[in-house]
């Protein structure tokens, strides 16, 4: 059917069966109707179409719907407050539902956090060693109750920290007014160790006489540089860093003498107490030492086969490492309280001066496009690289993330389809 | 033949009265005076009168429940989202312009509605999977007729679906359709055409033998 051969359209037909026509086109397609079977039929088949669709009917209103619909058109109008009715709530269960979930699945959340932040702190604390863990084998004992059938209580070296001959030891913290020297009166609290550090940066007008005039000053303190950096970059000041230490006690005085040397623009001190770290590494110490002692007693004393002799000097070797390791620690620690170190950084007052001219515009222009080739070949051969190294894996995990987005987008097209 | 094809126009018109208007439960027929239109009724609402409200549910009640429960297979759901959009029109009442049919402005309310809830119950099922079907009780002769209906009009194509089912459940004129679904008027025209074209070929087609999953899973639901 064409315009040539039926003045009216197929969508005509259908226009004028559903009423959407004008007078004047209705009464056209009606006449073309009259005269035209192939229309005819057409419009038949559009009317057959249409009945077949009245099968399809829909239950009845339920009750319900009107009794809560009308009390709200009487609430409303009556302007009075808009509340929501039972049925709608009811009829909610679903959103209610969701969002029970989603409170017990943020609580679980919660608790699964907090269980999870709570196992990390507690795996966060400080380790235990295996001789703290000898020592410590009971918590709810009193190390007093240990330590009272020894004979004796040796003091150490250091002030305030006594270790008895199986380890048992008593340091700062609570049991410190429990404990004992050897001639039975109470420790004195120990002096603290701290290990300070301090840190300067200076401008100097004479950057080679300054330069003499710290190592002078080092000198006469006692002192000496650990580290030491000098700059001296084309039309720029000179710069001079170095980490030098002194002496605790010519820590004033050396500063002091340091700050004269320019015009200080900078100064910085602190300081970390490292007195618990020293007694618990000399408690250590002195436990190691002791089980070393044992061990040779052991050799001297006993008698075995080959294999267990072996396993002793094993204990023996073990031991002595931690001893070594310990006593440079200890070392180290007293010297870090011994010395102060200074980061100082002096700097010189620059004057710019007027230099020849720099390279000509040309010149500039072709560095500026070498390096900008130089930077696009890098950034692509880059983007090569990476593929190359993350093209297989980023693969995979698409192969494998691909099949569950794909089979929940079914789901979803095939659900929005159902409707 | 124009007389004769006149008693089988689709014009919403002509078609209306039966079902929009439930003359026994309509409260303002009235034998003397013309019944009120859509718009005096919502306008007598905005004012406050309740009675217009009630005029205006017991007219629409019906199609719109139809309209919903079409796409909607369980019946409490359907029921949910007609007190839902006859609820919106109550909040909505007083500001509601006489600018547009009263019916149009109602099914656009409806449309909304249904859409959001088809949206959430797809993105539902596409987790949980989609809920069995319920049908209410339907007469054993037009079981047959009726599924392969749905199924053909399931077939189409979203859009000329949508087109379909407001023209013929719903009775809307093209325009009403145009401006719900906001597409120009020829569009909605070819597409109604095209859904209408499209269905016939469809019901005229040999109708496959119902798998054994779909014919056990009716029989249970009736």
């Amino acid at each position: 059917m064409t315009a040539t051969t039926h003045p009216v359209s197929p969508e005509d037909v259908m226009a004028w069966l559903d009423g959407e026509l004008s007078q004047a086109e209705a009464r056209a397609v009606s006449e073309h109707l009259d005269q035209c079977s192939e229309c005819t039929k057409l419009a038949e088949q559009f009317r057959s179409t249409s009945q077949s669709l009245s099968v399809w009917s829909v239950p009845e209103v339920p009750s319900s719907l009107y009794e809560s619909v009308s009390k709200l058109a009487a609430t409303t109008a009556s302007a009075a407050k808009r509340t929501k009715p039972a049925r709608y709530m009811s009829a909610s269960s679903w959103s209610w539902n969701l969002r029970t979930i989603g409170g017990a699945g943020a609580v679980t959340a919660l608790l699964a956090l907090s269980a999870v932040t709570s196992a990390i702190w507690f795996q966060s604390g400080k380790p235990i060693t295996d001789q703290q863990s000898k020592v410590f084998k009971d918590k709810n004992k009193p190390l007093e109750g240990e330590s009272r059938a020894l004979d004796s209580l040796v003091t150490l070296t250091r002030p305030g920290v006594a270790a008895d001959s199986n380890g048992l030891f008593h340091g700062l913290g609570d049991h410190v007014q429990n404990s004992f020297s050897i001639d039975g009166q109470a420790l004195s609290a120990p002096a603290p160790m701290i290990a300070r550090t301090a840190s300067l940066i200076i401008v100097v007008k004479d950057f080679a006489a300054s330069r003499a005039s710290l190592d002078t000053i080092l000198a006469r303190h006692h002192g000496y540089s650990a580290q030491l950096a000098v700059s001296t970059p084309e039309n720029a000041p000179r710069s001079f860093q170095a980490s030098i230490r002194v002496p605790a006690p010519e820590l004033s005085s050396a500063v002091g003498e340091l700050k004269t040397l320019g015009r200080v623009e900078n100064e910085s001190q602190s300081a970390d107490e490292v007195t618990q770290q020293h007694t618990d590494l000399t408690a250590r110490l002195k436990t190691s030492r002791e089980t070393e002692a044992r061990f040779e007693a052991i050799l001297q004393q006993r008698t075995g086969n080959v294999a267990e002799v072996l396993q002793v000097e094993e204990g023996i070797a073990r031991v002595r490492g931690d001893i070594e390791r310990m006593e440079t620690e200890q070392t180290a620690l007293e010297h870090r309280v011994d010395f102060v170190t200074v980061e100082i950084q002096l700097s010189e007052e620059f004057k710019a001066q007027l230099n020849a001219p720099s390279a000509s515009v040309s010149n500039r222009i072709h560095n500026a496009f070498v390096a900008g080739i130089r930077n696009a070949s890098a950034t692509l051969l880059g983007i090569v690289l990476f593929f190359e190294e993350y093209g297989p894996m980023l693969l995979i995990w698409l192969a494998i993330l691909s099949l569950p987005v794909l089979h929940v987008w079914r789901r979803y097209r095939k659900a929005r389809g159902q409707f | 033949m124009q007389d004769a094809f006149h008693a089988f126009v689709l014009h919403s018109e002509a078609t209306k009265p039966p079902i929009m208007l439930d003359a026994k439960e309509n409260p303002d027929a009235d034998e003397s005076a013309p019944p009120l239109t859509d718009e005096q009724l919502m306008v007598a609402f905005a004012r406050g009168s309740s009675d217009a409200f009630t005029s205006l549910f017991q007219r629409y009640k019906r199609p719109l429940f139809g309209f919903i429960r079409r796409h909607v297979p369980d019946p409490a759901q359907a029921e949910e989202l007609t007190q839902e959009t006859f609820l919106a029109v109550l909040r909505a009442g007083s500001r509601y312009q006489a600018c547009a049919l009263f019916r149009t402005w109602l099914y656009a309310i409806g449309f909304k509605i249904l859409r959001t809830h088809l949206r959430k119950a797809a993105f539902r099922a596409m987790f949980w999977g989609s809920q069995p079907e319920s049908s209410e009780p339907s007469a054993a002769s037009t079981i047959d007729t009726e599924i392969l209906v749905r199924q053909a009009v399931g077939k189409l194509d979203s859009v000329d679906r949508e087109i379909l089912m407001l023209r013929e459940f719903e009775q809307l004129s093209y325009a009403e359709i145009a401006e719900l679904c906001g597409l120009p008027l020829n569009t909605v025209r070819s597409r109604l055409f095209r859904a209408r074209m499209a269905l016939h070929d469809l019901l005229a087609a040999p109708a496959p033998q119902p798998q054994a999953k779909e014919l056990a899973e009716f029989e249970e639901r009736i």
